[in-house]
């Protein structure tokens, strides 16, 4: 990977973390350019392989799918594990289970980083503080936007580092690695979406009658050849026809 | 209550609460910390809406202080919440009846059930529907998928925050009953629910994989485990997978890192043995 291509991704790698106001804050990067689908293009375009990209942030995608981060309980970091898991995965011809496998360890690793900002960062609410004291409001903004440099350094320097010096060593690994832990990661790999989805279940179902939906969902993708889209399209028939009978039995 | 010089109530141009709309789409997470959470950032949108409302520094002082508590919701749905809070400084700073102990007071009331309804609604609910189509459209690897979420996402959200700020800026504090009403949000949630299990349950028909490499094999006749699953249902075993890991997570109360170290182990043996 060459330094140039190892400086854009460490860039949007620090796009789509939490705390950058740049492309509509929260709602267009860290919900955004922070999805591993979004990455894997964005990555694929950089590494010109969109796509090894693609297919690589669908698998990191799908694995999690039920992820939801409220307030500051962060159960996995998503930023590292997409633009540090996906990168190697395709510099170092491993594939899409590949980058699953490396992303798990990887968004350990980013829980880290993220609560010692979340720590970190009150030190700019004192400065805060201070300035609502003297009724500097102006100040308190500039303060405010200075806050997201520590995000800058640290994101931009882990994913730049991780990618440009860890290209190398991700080949070498992969070669030396014997075929059975090979295929160990590639069977894993390809399991560990199971997990985003069973997150997913628990907070959708808050009725637990509703499985059968999802049973319904399931079963017709698997035994009939139509799109996701035409499937959304009969989920949303179902959810009228359960509006209009649920309230009937009830 | 504000004491307030003017004779002439003081009306917020509509541009400046698009403007502080925008300031909080973009900001809203800057300085996000364990503290104070997204306190300043709310501090950062009101600044600007105060120093037109309060030409008495000392009141323009107190605004700030007031702003710089916690404060953390849902930022996408939690929009509506800024919006209110304006409204109320608006009608504070013209001697309306409103304490400084009630604009915060309905702040902190706010931001729990936005919080937990944004989080369910939008980023639990409508994000997984949206990704999975998303998914659906790149399995081959074609851009596509991503492209569709990042403009379903981006366009429907953008519009929706910009909307719930106006909305709760004119209706100030009735803006949120009428979101908060029981019925509303819980036929949505429903709705919503039964769209999103549906999808993602096609999704994870598609996604998760269960590999079996195991034949049997006997002079010229081989058995291949993963048909015979496939003839009884096709993509059965992933179905038997997640409905597992679902169980340990709910049922036994197994972490995520346990359900991985889990499958790892189960992952190895199943190689060793020539099963996977």
């Amino acid at each position: 990977m060459s330094i140039l291509q190892a400086v854009l991704i460490g860039i949007f790698g620090y796009l789509g973390a939490k705390r950058t106001p740049w492309f509509f804050g929260v709602t267009g990067g860290w919900n955004t350019i922070g999805r591993p689908l979004v990455a894997g293009l964005i990555i694929g375009i950089i590494l010109g392989d969109v796509k090894g990209g693609i297919l690589a942030g669908a698998a990191v995608q799908a694995m999690y799918i039920g992820l939801v981060t409220p307030g500051g309980a962060l159960p996995a970091d998503i930023n590292l594990a997409a633009f540090i898991g996906i990168p190697l995965a395709l510099v170092s011809g491993g594939g899409p289970d590949y980058a699953v496998t490396l992303a798990v360890p990887l968004s350990f690793l980013g829980i880290v980083i993220f609560n010692f900002l979340m720590s970190f960062n009150a030190v700019f609410v004192h400065r805060g503080d201070k300035y609502a004291e003297e009724g500097n409001g102006d100040a308190i903004i500039k303060t405010h936007i200075s806050a997201t440099i520590p995000t800058f350094l640290i994101r931009f320097t882990v994913i730049f580092a991780a990618c440009y010096f860890g290209a190398p060593a991700a080949q070498a690994l992969t070669t030396a690695m014997p075929e059975w832990l090979g295929h160990i990661f590639i069977v894993l790999g390809r399991m560990l979406p199971a997990i985003g989805f069973a997150l997913l279940l628990r907070q959708s179902l808050t009725d637990k009658k509703m499985i059968v939906y999802f049973l319904a969902g399931y079963v017709i993708i698997a035994s009939f050849n139509i799109t996701i889209l035409s499937l959304a399209i009969l989920a949303s028939l179902f959810a009228v026809m359960d509006m209009m009978y649920g309230k009937e039995a009830a | 209550m504000a004491e307030t010089t003017a004779t002439t109530p003081i009306k917020l141009p509509k541009k400046e609460v698009q403007k502080a709309c925008w300031r909080f789409v973009f900001f809203s997470h800057c300085g996000q910390n364990f503290e104070r959470m997204m306190g300043m950032a709310f501090t950062h949108m009101m600044v600007p809406i105060l120093k037109i409302l309060y030409k008495d520094p000392e009141e323009y002082k107190k605004g700030l202080k007031r702003h710089m508590q916690f404060f953390n919701t849902e930022p996408n749905l939690g929009s509506i919440i800024p919006g209110i809070a304006i409204a109320l400084e608006e009608e504070r700073a013209n001697g309306k009846p409103i304490s400084e102990e009630m604009i915060a007071g309905t702040k902190n009331a706010l931001m729990g059930p936005f919080a937990g309804l944004g989080d369910s609604i939008i980023v639990g609910t409508y994000m997984p529907i949206l990704l999975s189509i998303a998914l659906g459209l790149s399995e081959d690897g074609s851009p596509m998928g991503a492209i569709f979420y990042i403009v379903t996402w981006l366009g429907s959200i953008l519009a929706m925050r910009y909307w719930l700020f106006m909305t709760g800026y004119n209706l100030g504090l009735s803006a949120a009953k009428t979101v908060l009403q029981k019925g509303l949000t819980s036929s949505v949630t429903r709705a919503l629910n039964v769209v999103g299990l549906m999808t993602i349950g096609g999704v994870s028909a598609s996604f998760v994989k269960f590999p079996i490499a195991f034949a049997y094999q006997s002079g010229e006749m081989t058995i291949q485990l993963q048909s015979i699953f496939d003839k009884i249902m096709p993509r059965m075993m992933p179905l038997v997978l997640v409905l597992t890991v679902y169980s340990l997570i709910v049922k036994k109360g197994w972490s995520v890192n346990k359900v991985i170290l889990g499958l790892l182990a189960f992952v190895s043996a199943m190689t060793f043995l020539g099963i996977m």
